[in-house]
């Protein structure tokens, strides 16, 4: 099988004024189909960079990542846009709803960039509320709901138009156990039963232990390398 | 949802602030429009229907020096003259007031419908006062202000002669731009000045607009080089003569317009662009998701020019709406009488409107659509 | 109480919108202060004519000197009275005036306007010290002469000294130029009073201008005009007369008040924008404070010096931008004299600090909601909110 994502010498380096930060060192890394691979290390090791490399939302500085067989780096900003808005779902750690719009709306939204009617949108906005469990909280407003539900409908929004690679920030950063628990349910059985890749940053072990793949990173760079050519 | 719902919902998504932005654009824009209008009626008179045939004679040396009596009979075999009245200022105060509130006139009767055509009497009314050297016609407006009925007195006190008026109201007119004035007989003011032999101005209604430039030639070259050299020009010319002498006035109030509609730009382009800088993150999302630059920035613009089109409609609508039934006559002391807001005022204070939305709009979108989804996440507030 | 500093750098931190408050609520002061500075102006030129010594007669129910008419007999009714002073070669000092309006061109093709010719008697220059010949020299009687005013020269063609102007048949050469040290006199040509009467075909002067012998002369000579039911004739101080010509300023005050008035209340908007962004993005910092132990008085005061301080910053900016217009000379119609009234803008500290004290204002105003609903919002919130 193909890999989805494949990253050779990737490198990314920040100027912070006058300082030079080196953020990611001389990459490799093959991410699979249907993978669940987990992105830990502490603050500043690189990992949110990279994930947001991989998203389309940021650019490296040296090295390639192909997503799909398509090198990011090679597509201009609107093409990115467009790229972003059927391959990826974004899931943060503060949940990110807009907050003048009701769930059902929120994810609703990327829908609006495609040529869907607006049947065809609800069908599919219905079906992600109701894989996260949500389809009864359609009409509230994310004021309305607890934590737990807010990230939940995060994800139904980055699941609406069914990319193949989902991208997590932290997602259990701002929650209670319990419903940390139940969102990194639904990201397992996306990788497990609906053959999404996903790909989640995390520094909480346990949260770590619902992928089927971890990487540490430290300094820019894998801290144990094994584990990057392990399991594929 | 659509779109137009998202931006709408976003433009009141801080109700205070939107109500704060669009009510600032309301409150400069009414202002705009009150100058404009208030510089339209201090130096464009409005016209008559039959200003284009009619011409004012006066002194060359200035409205305050007389016209001797003789000079009707030379204005009359004027050829194109159709008609001719002699036409004097009088200036009384009305019943205590401290300024003039409407103008006096010693004309002719007999001939002063045939030079103001389009000032409407019954015949009734006319023939009445022609009859009654004691009489006057006032306009329908005056009548209403100050609830006068024919038969009632009109006593006025003289500040420019040294005499007052007291004649019976015998009837009334309309039709006339200005709807004030009293017309009385020439002979009265004569008789009551023992001064039959000056007029204050002459008053003729030209044969037709080919001949008028030829009338008002005529007219100024018959009494060349005689002790009363006059000016003839056209009501238009003739009125846009006290226009000239305001002066640096409308310099001064075009000036404060450009000032204020300034102050508007700078006011709301930080309006808005704090109202977006807010949001920064939240943009950040919309361009993680998939919204293109263009997209964002048209979202952002076209909340802006929803604000400041609603701020448009508020205030230069509230304004006309105002003026239309406010009583700016009394509130002004008589200096405005229409404050009419015209449809290219309101052209313009819309115009303004747009580039005020476009301007806010593009200043603090492109600033978004400069920014890394990456830095923009990072934003807290 | 919070230290001032506190609230000063928090004034500099926001700077973009800061700025924008900063200069919108300057563009609304110097407005103000330019308007007003019209109407003072005006009104200074007004109250700075005539002596205190001198008594003006004109008849009743006249709104203005142009508009009065005095007649012969009037006038030697009254010239050989024992209260008027007399000159060194026993002249009564009284001058007998005619006014008229002269319509002509300005300067530089800018249409027409009127301006007022005062004939003066032979006295006329000795009641009235404040008029100056600049340049010249004075007309003489007789010679179709006029001085002009130098401000009016300055607004009008035809009025350089040697220059003729044409009014009625007859030709008038300019030979002198005045300065009256701004007041009312600034917008008028002198000639010699019986000459303007044979020119413009007059029977009667238009007001009298006497100087009694002494206060108490003063007081019996008013009295006797006034009680003289016969005569219709009105006598005033000289500098009284004039203080009250302020017609024209009227409609100007107007414009001000209204102009400032709709102003403020945009800038009390755009004011409240900043503060309430400014007090929005520090919940988080007031919550703190409160923790610490501040007050919701102490808070509300804080932020509303901080908005009075923005916004003075403005006022005094708004003035400096109006700054450059004071003394700058300028025409327009004057109401009761019906012709061209010359005079300058005056910016009085006065008014300058009307301007500033109206900036604090909008801040205030401004400042008030935003920082009240900052104060009540609850410690717990405060700290939570990102």
């Amino acid at each position: 099988m193909n890999p989805i994502v494949e990253i050779r010498n990737l490198s990314k380096v920040y100027s912070q004024g006058e300082i030079q930060v080196t953020a990611l060192d001389d990459i490799h890394l093959d991410i699979h189909p249907s993978d669940f691979l987990t992105l830990m290390g502490p603050s500043g090791s690189g990992k949110s960079t990279l994930l947001h490399i991989i998203a389309g939302i940021d650019r490296q500085s040296s090295g390639i990542c192909k997503v799909q067989g398509i090198d990011l780096l090679g597509l201009n900003e609107s093409a990115l846009a467009d790229w972003r808005n059927q391959n990826v779902g974004f899931i943060f750690q503060s949940f990110n709803l807009i907050p003048v719009l009701s769930a059902f709306e929120n994810v609703e939204l990327p829908l609006l960039l495609t040529r869907l009617g607006r049947p065809e949108r609800r069908k599919l906005v219905q079906t992600a509320l109701e894989l996260v469990g949500l389809e009864d909280r359609a009409g509230h407003l994310p004021k309305q709901l607890s934590g737990g539900q807010e990230q939940r409908v995060a994800i139904a929004r980055a699941l609406v138009t069914d990319p193949a690679l989902v991208v997590a920030d932290e997602p259990t950063g701002n929650l209670d156990s319990e419903s940390a628990q139940q969102v990194l349910e639904i990201l397992q059985s996306l990788s497990r039963d609906a053959g999404k890749t996903v790909i989640m940053v995390t520094h909480d072990p346990r949260a770590a232990a619902f992928g089927n793949r971890t990487i540490h990173l430290e300094k820019g760079r894998f801290a144990e390398p094994s584990t990057s050519e392990a399991k594929a | 949802m659509t779109t137009t719902t998202f931006i709408i919902r976003n433009a009141l998504r801080n109700k205070r602030r939107a109500f704060l932005s669009a009510m600032s654009v309301a409150v400069s824009l009414f202002l705009f429009v009150t100058l404009q209008v208030a510089l339209r009626e201090l130096t464009i008179p409005p016209e008559d229907i039959g200003a284009s045939l009619r011409i004012a004679v006066r002194n060359k040396v200035s409205l305050a020096q007389p016209l001797p009596v003789r000079q009707l009979q030379v204005i009359e075999k004027i050829p194109g003259v159709a008609a001719v009245t002699p036409f004097s200022y009088f200036g009384g105060l009305f019943r205590n007031e401290s300024f003039t509130t409407f103008a006096q006139f010693a004309v002719n009767p007999n001939r002063f419908t045939n030079v103001f055509v389009e000032a409407k009497a019954s015949s009734e009314h006319l023939q009445a006062w022609i009859k009654d050297r004691g009489s006057c016609l006032v306009g329908l407006d005056t009548m209403e202000r100050y609830d006068l009925k024919v038969g009632d007195r009109m006593l006025l006190t003289g500040t420019l002669y040294s005499a007052d008026l007291d004649m019976k109201i015998v009837g009334t007119y309309q039709g006339t731009l200005d709807d004030r004035s009293v017309f009385f007989h020439h002979t009265y003011l004569d008789e009551l000045t023992e001064d039959p032999g000056t007029v204050g101005t002459w008053w003729v209604r030209a044969a037709s607009a080919e001949v008028a430039p030829q009338v008002i030639q005529s007219i100024n070259s018959a009494f060349e080089n005689t002790s009363s050299e006059v000016r003839a020009e056209s009501e238009r010319a003739f009125q846009m003569g006290f226009v000239s002498m305001w002066g640096n006035i409308k310099m001064l109030i075009d000036s404060i317009c450009s000032a204020i509609v300034f102050t508007l730009l700078l006011v709301s382009v930080s309006t808005m662009s704090m109202a977006i800088r807010e949001r920064f993150r939240e943009l950040a999302i919309l361009k993680a998701i998939g919204f293109r630059r263009n997209e964002l920035l048209s979202f952002i613009l076209a909340e802006s020019l929803l604000l400041s089109l609603l701020g448009a409609v508020m205030g230069a609508g509230g304004a006309a709406w105002i003026f239309h039934y406010i009583d700016i006559q009394a509130l002004s002391g008589g200096m405005f009488v229409y404050f009419e807001v015209t449809e290219r005022m309101l052209g313009s204070a819309f115009l303004i409107a747009m580039v005020l939305g476009v301007l806010s709009g593009v200043v603090p979108g492109l600033s978004v659509c400069r920014m890394s989804v990456v830095d923009g996440l990072k934003t807290l507030d | 109480m919070l230290p001032i500093k506190y609230n000063a750098k928090n004034v500099v931190l926001r700077w973009r919108s800061t700025l924008a408050t900063i200069l919108g609520i300057a563009m609304v002061v110097a407005v103000y202060v330019m308007v007003q500075a019209l109407a003072v102006g005006l009104e200074k030129s007004s109250a700075n004519t005539g002596d205190p010594r001198n008594l003006m007669i004109v008849r009743k129910g006249s709104q203005s000197e142009s508009s009065s008419i005095v007649t012969l007999e009037q006038y030697r009714s009254l010239l050989y009275s024992e209260w008027i002073e007399h000159d060194a070669n026993d002249r009564p000092l009284v001058t007998a005036d005619v006014l008229t309006l002269v319509n002509l061109p300005r300067r530089e093709q800018n249409g027409e306007a009127n301006t007022t010719l005062r004939g003066i008697g032979p006295m006329g220059k000795v009641l009235r010290p404040q008029v100056k010949l600049v340049e010249g020299r004075w007309f003489e009687p007789g010679k179709r002469e006029v001085v002009v005013s130098k401000r009016l020269a300055a607004r009008f063609a035809n009025f350089d000294i040697g220059d003729r102007f044409k009014t009625g048949p007859d030709w008038l050469t300019v030979v002198g130029w005045f300065d009256a040290g701004n007041c009312a006199f600034d917008s008028e040509i002198w000639a010699d009073s019986d000459e303007v009467r044979a020119l413009f075909d007059r029977d009667s002067y238009s007001c009298l201008l006497v100087r009694p012998v002494n206060a108490e002369g003063l007081t019996v000579l008013t009295k006797l005009v006034e009680e003289d039911k016969r005569l219709q004739l009105l006598a005033k101080n000289e500098v009284a007369y004039y203080r009250e010509q302020t017609m024209t300023a009227t409609p100007i005050k107007w414009l001000g008040n209204f102009l400032a008035t709709a102003m403020s209340i945009g800038a009390i908007l755009a004011a409240m924008n900043t503060m309430y962004a400014t007090v929005g993005a520090r919940t988080r910092e007031i919550g703190t404070l409160r923790v610490l132990g501040f007050r919701r008085r102490t808070i509300v005061l804080g932020l509303l010096i901080e908005g009075m301080l923005l916004c003075s910053i403005g006022g005094v900016f708004g003035c400096l931008l109006a700054l450059p217009i004071n003394g700058y000379a300028t025409g327009t119609i004057g109401f009761e004299s019906f012709s061209e009234t010359v005079f300058e803008f005056t910016i009085t500290p006065a008014l300058a600090s009307q301007g500033i004290v109206f900036s604090a204002l909008i801040g205030l105003f401004g400042t008030l909601i935003p920082a009240i609903k900052a104060s009540r919002t609850p410690v717990i919130d405060a700290l939570k909110s990102l």
